[in-house]
């Protein structure tokens, strides 16, 4: 089992969403996230004041797959994120040891 | 609560069963009866009472059958059960507390213990939660001198049983000794209690899950009131509330309904959880809503009305108390007026710092009066009295169609509006319900729930809140929000527009609908045209910044171009941007965090600077597009549907849209459909070359139509210096679906008489190229080394290259300038091509005597400087 994590722009989500649940991915957990990356703040200005705008937001997609599915659910995401443009984001390949539901105290892939 | 003192018909029933028990078990099944009565709606307001009723009984009988009791009776030593906190006031709830005390005159006899054991331990073993104490009447004076909490429980004492006088003394020991002498500092502690409850409960969440005990305009509220009349007042039952006039009949008996109704649904919920829960949250308020009988009407859900219902009726008892406690007890220090009233105008005075009616009688002859009396008080920032409030509400009906419509009434409103205390004063308004009554349209909205964790408020309220951000941006200490704001010239669009945002949210679409109830609204108004237009602008787009930021891609032009039209102005913008802000912030705590905020910043600031340089969304630039579309649209019928051609317009940016004729256009779209057909073929390195000689110059108009890929521009550029072909001008425009539009106007080759020969070697040489690159390289470095070019045509000054990573927010800008010559163009685009840049869009004007070549394309702030290193060599 292996835990996925995108860092994807915002209005990429339900495209993002779309593509796992196309294949059978349907549990996720989404956060909102502030990304300090390559993209990097700059600084605005209004009226003669200067904003500082420090960081990019970003939305962060968890989700956990059996093994066999995590190329496929790889490239479903960077399907669906991509734009080509600077600030599509990354993706990240965790290994899981485990995976228990509260509720029933199923383990392993059945949990998922 | 006044409930009946005679027994009810429920305990004659039970009456029978008495003598066939032991207390406990009496009281057990006829608690366990009440329950089931209640259930199944058989009892509902009549509960506490009941409730009330049977544990008055328990109590009566334990003593009865006490042996201790019977001992200390015949001792002569007297005591009294009595009734304290909401037990004393009959005020029971299923799960609630039962505060009983047994009250003895100055020593407290060993028996007594017993008396208790006796009376307390089978409710202990029954599972009741029992507060209690054994006190001599010098105790409780004590206490209660010490600590207020217990005082304000001694306040609702209520004899049960036992020895009546000596009940009656203590009442009057406790209003003599303690009450009468500190009913100030009693006030004092009110306040205090109060401000903890405000600041601890003032949250957003718990006004989603109300408190109905201790919330704002929970049953707390009464409490104090009940409290403070007892202290000051000395009033002895509720009714006295009424009867000693501190509260009109029609305020009396609303505030029972409203009483009634609230522990009525707490009841529901100790019944559903199993417990003394007075938090009514979400779980239970679908269910509850059922148990009340409230069914869904269309798309009006149930647990919506219920919770319409509840919230009015707390938001009365709150404003009720808040009246009542300015109106006769608040401790007043710096107030306006003094202590005579002030006349402000002929009818209206202020008196103690509220505003009020000097002779309520003129307001028949003067309807116009219900409404200044609420300007001078917005103006002075004054509250109106409760007496005040009290003759708005019985003079409404004077507010009929002639009202609504006089321009008298309309201006005095919009000062109102205007004023900085307008949230203020428009929330009194809403109140006593003069609100709704000038503005009907708004009256449908007042108590409109929306169900769910989102929205806090009903969406009356929520408009309101809106309008009180808007008004205090001065102190969110943000200080874009501010600069913005003082931008915006006519603030009373922006005032009225949070007003009337929600509208139309009778059901659930509610932009459009909205739309078309203000223009009601404004035309009763006689609202200036212009003004109008802008105002019902925001409500129909109060949603665009929000959906548009997180649910588009902000770094996509024409995505950010498309709703800068729809905009289409910075006064427009601007308004929308606060008025965004102060929607989000008013609608709850899940609407409005950081995140959004940047989103929204970064959307607003594209939006400005697009509308600022005007070129692409200025309504000019609007009408000219969709005028090309139409053009388009009629000489491209025969040659794509309808849909496709949608499709195609969606792929086009603003840019090329503006800069090309439709009839250019035209003959692109013919290229790119014979480009798919050609794709099919060869997927790699199709494209489309189209010539159009111009005689009369001696030029030629080359349109290259290919799928977009690294170093194209280049490639085409290198191809046509080979050939001898020099580029006059260049326009490169990349569709939004990779399709790579690079017009060039070139000078006809040098043999004009061969010119057909080498325009089909140039084909091939772009075939060739689009296949393998190295091999144009090396033919052009064969070719640079020949003299020709080497020559200058004058005399050479170095090349300047400006890199603007500030005037566009999606691009870099990069203008050159350099000295003609052939191939010029294929060595600046190779370099850019080099630094792994890539061009999205290219201008090179027709060339004067230096060449100046701009070109803009992406790339990021941290690759500047490596481009000037670059370029100098």
């Amino acid at each position: 089992m292996k835990k996925i994590e995108a860092i994807i722009k915002p209005f990429k989500l339900d495209d993002v969403k779309e593509g796992l649940s196309a294949l059978g991915i349907k549990g996720l957990t989404v956060s909102e996230v502030k990304g300090f990356g390559r993209q990097r703040g700059h600084r605005e200005v209004y009226r003669g004041a200067e904003y500082q705008v420090d960081f990019v937001s970003k939305v962060k997609i968890e989700v956990v797959v059996a093994s066999d599915l995590v190329e496929e659910a790889v490239k479903a995401i960077q399907e669906k994120a991509r734009t080509g443009q600077i600030g599509d984001g990354k993706i990240f390949v965790i290994p899981v040891e485990n995976v228990i539901r509260i509720r029933t105290g199923e383990t392993g892939k059945e949990a998922i | 609560m006044a409930a009946p003192c005679t027994p009810s018909p429920f305990l004659a029933v039970i009456a029978q069963r008495v003598q066939m028990t032991t207390p406990i078990e009496e009281l057990k099944k006829s608690r366990s009866d009440l329950v089931t009565l209640f259930s199944r709606r058989e009892i509902s307001g009549a509960f506490p009472g009941s409730y009330t009723e049977i544990m008055d009984h328990y109590f009566r009988r334990s003593l009865q059958e006490s042996k201790a009791g019977q001992s200390l009776f015949r001792e002569k030593k007297p005591f009294a059960f009595v009734a304290v906190g909401g037990y004393g006031r009959r005020d029971l709830c299923l799960h609630s507390d039962i505060d009983v005390i047994i009250l003895f005159n100055a020593k407290i006899p060993s028996l007594a213990k017993k008396l208790a054991a006796d009376a307390f331990y089978p409710l202990w073993d029954a599972g009741l939660d029992l507060g209690h104490g054994i006190r001599s009447v010098k105790d409780c004076l004590m206490l209660s001198k010490e600590d207020f909490e217990v005082l304000t429980s001694m306040m609702d004492a209520r004899f049960v049983c036992g020895d009546s006088p000596l009940y009656l003394f203590l009442v009057q020991a406790l209003q003599k000794k303690v009450v009468s002498k500190k009913a100030k500092a009693f006030n004092r502690w009110l306040e205090e209690q109060d401000e903890i409850r405000v600041r601890s409960i003032g949250d957003a969440s718990y006004l989603l899950e109300p408190d109905l005990k201790e919330g704002i305009g929970g049953l707390r509220d009464y409490h104090h009131m009940l409290w403070l009349a007892k202290a000051f007042f000395d009033l002895g039952v509720p009714r006295d509330l009424e009867y000693t006039g501190k509260l009109s009949h029609h305020e009396y008996q609303e505030l029972k309904e409203n009483l009634s109704f609230v522990s009525l649904v707490r009841n529901h919920l100790h019944l559903m959880s199993g417990r003394k829960r007075d938090r009514l949250t979400f779980e239970y308020q679908e269910e509850i809503a059922r148990a009340l009988g409230f069914q869904d009407q269309g798309k009006h859900l149930a647990v919506e009305q219920f919770l319409g219902q509840l919230h009015r009726a707390m938001a009365s008892i709150k404003s009720l108390r808040r009246s009542f406690i300015l109106s006769h007890l608040s401790q007043r220090k710096n107030h306006k007026g003094g202590l005579q009233p002030q006349a402000l105008s002929e009818n209206i005075h202020i008196s103690q710092g509220e505003t009020g009616f000097s002779a309520p009688g003129a307001i028949l002859s003067e309807p116009f009066l219900l409404m200044e009396v609420f300007e001078w008080s917005s103006r002075l920032d004054a509250p109106l009295s409760l007496e005040a409030k009290r003759l708005v509400r019985e003079f409404l009906y004077l507010v009929d169609e002639t009202f609504r419509r006089s321009q008298r009434a309309i201006q005095s409103f919009l000062r109102v509006v205007d004023s900085p205390k307008a949230f203020e004063t428009l929330d009194q308004m809403l109140e006593v319900g003069f609100l709704g009554a000038f503005i009907p349209e708004f009256e449908a909205i007042i108590d409109r729930v929306q169900f769910g964790d989102y929205h806090a408020f009903p969406v009356g309220r929520h408009a309101l809140q809106t309008l009180r951000y808007l008004k205090n941006v001065a102190s969110q200490k943000d200080i874009l929000l501010l600069d913005i704001l003082a931008d915006v010239p006519h603030p009373q669009l922006l005032y009225l527009a949070s007003l009337f945002h929600d509208i139309g949210k009778v059901d659930r679409e509610h932009a459009r609908r909205g739309v078309l109830i203000t223009q009601g609204i404004l035309r009763r108004f006689s609202y200036h045209k212009r003004a109008t237009e802008d105002l019902l602008f925001l409500i129909e787009h109060h949603l665009l910044l929000v959906e548009t930021a997180t649910r588009r891609d902000l770094d996509d032009e024409k995505i950010i171009v498309q709703c800068a039209r729809t905009i289409g102005t910075i006064e427009r913008l601007k308004m929308l941007y606060l008025l965004t802000w102060a929607d989000a912030r008013a609608t709850g705590p899940r609407a409005w965090n950081e995140w959004i905020a940047n989103l929204l910043l970064e959307l607003f600031l594209k939006l400005l600077h697009t509308l600022e340089k005007g070129e692409l969304a200025t309504p000019d630039a609007s009408r000219k597009a969709r005028q090309t579309m139409r053009q388009v649209r009629r000489e491209s019928a025969n040659l794509l549907e309808p849909k496709e051609l949608e499709g195609i317009f969606e792929a086009m940016t603003p840019r090329y849209l503006l800069g090309t004729r439709a009839t250019d256009i035209v003959r692109h779209l013919q290229m790119f459909k014979e480009l798919q057909e050609g794709e099919r073929e060869r997927p790699s390195n199709a494209f489309r070359l189209d010539l159009k000689e111009d005689v009369s110059d001696g030029t030629c108009e080359m349109a290259n139509l290919t799928r977009d890929k690294p170093g194209l521009f280049s490639d085409i550029a290198g191809v046509l210096a080979l050939n001898n072909i020099n580029v006059l001008s260049a326009h490169i425009y990349t569709w939004r679906d990779g399709t790579a539009v690079d017009l060039f106007k070139v000078t006809r080759p040098v043999d004009p008489i061969h010119s057909e020969e080498i325009w089909q070697k140039v084909r091939r040489d772009l075939e060739e190229t689009f296949e393998q690159r190295p091999s144009l390289g090396h033919r052009f470095e064969q070719k640079a080394a020949s003299s020709i070019w080497n020559r200058p045509k004058r005399p050479s000054q170095p090349p300047l290259v400006w890199v603007d990573n500030e005037s566009s927010d999606f691009f870099t800008v990069i203008e050159a300038f350099a000295d003609d010559r052939i191939g010029l163009l294929y060595l600046i685009t190779r370099t850019l091509f080099n630094l792994g840049l890539d061009i999205r869009i290219a201008r090179s004007p027709p060339r004067g005597i230096r060449s100046p070549m701009s070109f803009t394309y992406e790339t990021w702030k941290d690759r500047r400087w490596s481009i000037q290193h670059r370029w100098r060599r």
